[in-house]
């Protein structure tokens, strides 16, 4: 359902402010979402003065200075650093990317930085993701043949190949599901432009012979058809992904019966 | 004890753009018009059972409130079909991508204006 407030224990209170102690003349304000599980508290937002004249060019670079050597209790995901794995994928400036491929300089004014979108926070910037993993099992995404002979190669042409680009990159970081209004209200039946990608992805396989079975399955008026192409997602993908034409490839195929 | 997870802000924080603003105005202004349809269904009614309530209408539709009404929902039928036809381009499959819907999305803002400045300058001068 849409709920546009947030519930009463999830409203963002002022918290902490740290002021600089380096002395420097080139100093940004970034506010960070906090909430820890262990006092009870409502969430808040520490504000910090960050030193920018030695901290490096990404997001991911300001969050690890605050933890090196302001705040040692700011908790995030984070591992490659380099855009491959989507664990640092929060919201900053208010829009969905990787912390580690975010410049910095590309926000205006104080950075805001929160954990994805509409999740339940486990601590600070870290969202329980349960939900879209639960729903990307849910859409079997692995290959499925039910050919008898399992020890021969499945060929695949070069056509066939590429019917793949833009769907196999997806890095499942949640960046596009959580950025998406209609995963916000209808999450729990909606399976969000990252898990349809995916769909996506199996259902144009040729390799794969279950592409019928795929296909109903996710022919349901809320699974599928709670995309209005708003176009967050495409906006958000740091991989530069389109799952809304893909959503909307899966949509046509359906309405052609091409199946 | 383990507390109650919090909920993280998502429409409060997250940034609006072209294609977002357009899809929300969509549903907005589609149901302004289904309000509106009803009420013109009510108003041709309404006439056809007296001629007092003809004159009353009229004079409510010719007051400045009826007139920003008039304007506001040729407005709102102005982007409503075309936001429409946009949609019907996407349900082909085409246009996804980012800066066509940028494109898209302004000519569908801007289209509307001009709609509605057109039909004002038509029902102004020719009818």
């Amino acid at each position: 359902m849409v709920q546009i407030n947030l519930p009463k224990d999830s409203q963002v209170k002022k918290g902490k402010y740290f002021k600089d102690k380096t002395g420097s003349k080139n100093l940004r304000k970034v506010n960070i979402y906090r909430w820890d599980p262990s006092d009870g508290e409502n969430p808040r937002i520490d504000s910090y003065e960050v030193d920018m004249d030695n901290c490096p060019s990404k997001v991911l670079d300001i969050l690890n200075k605050i933890k090196n050597e302001i705040d040692p209790t700011l908790a995030y995901r984070r591992s490659c650093a380099h855009g491959v794995c989507g664990s640092c994928a929060m919201n900053m400036g208010g829009k969905n990317g990787l912390a580690c491929t975010t410049p910095h300089e590309e926000i205006d004014g104080d950075i805001d930085i929160y954990p994805l979108p509409h999740l339940k926070v486990k601590k600070d910037l870290i969202g329980d993701l349960d939900g879209l993993y639960k729903q990307y099992q849910s859409i079997e995404p692995w290959l499925k043949t039910n050919s008898k002979s399992q020890t021969n190669e499945i060929i695949q042409s070069k056509e066939e190949r590429a019917k793949l680009d833009g769907a196999y990159e997806c890095i499942m970081c949640a960046c596009c599901s959580t950025s998406c209004p209609s995963y916000w209200w209808n999450g729990d039946k909606y399976l969000g432009p990252a898990v349809l990608l995916q769909a996506y992805r199996w259902i144009v396989d040729s390799r794969d012979e279950e592409r019928k079975a795929r296909l109903k399955k996710v022919a349901d008026e809320l699974k599928l058809y709670r995309c209005h192409t708003i176009m967050n997602c495409t906006s958000a993908c740091p991989k530069g992904l389109n799952p809304a034409k893909a959503i909307a490839e899966i949509k046509k195929m359906l309405a052609t019966a091409n199946i | 004890m383990e507390n109650k997870k919090p909920l993280s802000p998502h429409i409060q924080i997250y940034r609006w753009h072209i294609s977002s603003l357009v899809s929300i105005s969509h549903r907005i202004t589609g149901i302004i018009n289904i309000i509106a349809i009803t009420l013109i269904c009510l108003w041709v009614s309404l006439i056809s059972i007296s001629e007092s309530n003809y004159e009353t209408i009229n004079l409510l539709l010719n007051s400045k409130f009826g007139k920003f009404i008039i304007l506001g929902l040729t407005w709102s039928f102005s982007f409503q079909i075309l936001s429409e036809i946009r949609h019907l381009i996407m349900d082909l499959g085409y246009g996804f991508e980012l800066y066509i819907t940028k494109i898209t999305g302004l000519v569908v803002i801007l289209g509307s204006i001009i709609l509605t400045i057109a039909f004002y300058l038509i029902g102004k001068n020719f009818i």
